[in-house]
């Protein structure tokens, strides 16, 4: 079983071959934005220097979303094209859930926050327990300040990482204080191998379809919510 | 932060915007105001040369965004055939606002959810006493508290 995985939902453009042994190979590049001309030569030349034909590939993942507009519908399309002219299966893992398992057993919460802008981050909250990995709160766009919130009721310390970190490390520092950790930048940021590893356990479970009608996932806020905060002004709902 | 100037004619605005245009930074957006025939292509005009953009540029009215490369890239906006910040999102309007170049916009209102809270605001005004001359406001945030510095004292200094 072979899996190629892509992860272009932000800055950073990954891509991965991961077998049932082990991580084949990955390639990772976090520096200007030109998804559109690297992902396909970064995939050809991982393929050709691990001699793999993308024909010995059984499923090709792709991360699904939150993320950029641009950078998700790039992965989205590059991953379609892939799984559609060779047939394979194509499985969806959602961005975040990529990025927290960046941090395999870590102790405490893991809370991915990805740069969402105008002071709002895309997050969901994650938890390692007894060796499995589960998710504590979904996908929202949200206010900095409102996750901030939430996350000084509880006790735990906190692991934050992705690219809202640089953004929001000092209001998250005077927020939570010794409760806040930052993950180190060998796993601060997207990786294509966590989305290869994920969409192992998704195949093993036997998810994963054509990819016909595959579609990356925005989340944007909700009209309602925009309209709301453009009535009554700055701050989000009570 | 505000700055404003009298233009007294497309000279005057061209100049304006060569001069704005030397202070630009990747990731400014600038958002302009103003009617019909206020002269908010021709100080486009300006902001690109003032960028070291040697580009004819046009109104991006029918192609919604016109992309100009230089050292800086240049976007020019104009989001009236838009209906919301929705529409801007999906076609990848973000993306470049966000980016690593400069963003003039046109009929910003329409999209201000996806605008950031400190944006160059400049209206132009159509004055009393002559056809062509304007009034040339310039607001801005903290971020931008050098460019204004700059840009005002650099009137006087004369490009």
């Amino acid at each position: 079983m072979k899996v190629l995985a892509i992860d272009t939902s932000s800055m950073v453009a990954s891509a991965a071959i991961m077998d049932k042994e082990k991580l084949v190979a990955e390639y990772i590049i976090n520096h200007e934005k030109t998804h559109s001309e690297q992902l396909m030569p970064i995939i050809e030349e991982l393929l050709e220097n691990c001699r793999i034909s993308i024909r010995e590939i059984d499923a090709v993942a792709v991360a699904s979303g939150p993320g950029s507009f641009t950078g998700l519908r790039i992965g989205a399309a590059t991953a379609k094209g892939l799984a559609h002219a060779h047939n394979k299966k194509l499985i969806g893992v959602p961005t975040l859930d990529g990025l927290a398992f960046n941090l395999p057993y870590c102790q405490g919460i893991i809370c991915p926050i990805m740069d969402a802008r105008r002071n709002q981050v895309y997050t969901a909250l994650y938890k390692w327990d007894r060796g499995n990995f589960y998710k504590l709160k979904p996908h929202s766009a949200v206010a900095l300040s409102e996750l901030l919130e939430e996350l000084k009721a509880g006790e735990e310390a906190v692991v934050f990482l992705g690219d809202g970190v640089p953004v929001h490390r000092e209001a998250i520092k005077d927020m939570l204080g010794e409760r806040a950790r930052f993950a180190p930048r060998n796993a601060d940021r997207q990786r294509a191998s966590s989305i290869a590893e994920l969409a192992m356990e998704a195949l093993k479970k036997g998810e994963g379809g054509s990819g016909d009608d595959f579609v990356p996932f925005y989340l944007r806020k909700s009209q309602a919510e925009r309209e709301y905060q453009k009535k009554h002004g700055g701050e989000d709902r009570p | 932060m505000k700055y404003s100037f009298v233009s007294t004619g497309p000279g005057d605005t061209l100049e304006f915007g060569i001069r704005l245009g030397r202070f630009l930074q990747p990731g400014d957006i600038i958002c302009l105001e103003g009617e019909l025939g206020a002269g908010k292509t021709v100080l486009t005009r300006g902001i690109a040369r003032g960028m070291g953009i040697d580009c004819y540029i046009t109104s991006p009215t029918y192609t919604l965004i016109n992309e100009y490369p230089g050292a800086v890239p240049l976007y020019h906006f104009d989001l009236y055939r838009l209906e919301d910040g929705d529409e801007l999102y999906h076609i990848g309007g973000e993306d470049l606002l966000y980016g690593q170049g400069v963003s003039v916009i046109e009929w910003a209102p329409r999209a201000e959810d996806l605008l950031p809270e400190d944006c160059i605001r400049i209206r132009l005004v159509r004055l009393a006493e002559s056809e062509s001359a304007r009034l040339i406001e310039l607001t801005a945030g903290e971020k931008y508290r050098a460019l204004v510095e700059g840009v005002g004292k650099s009137e006087s200094t004369g490009y």
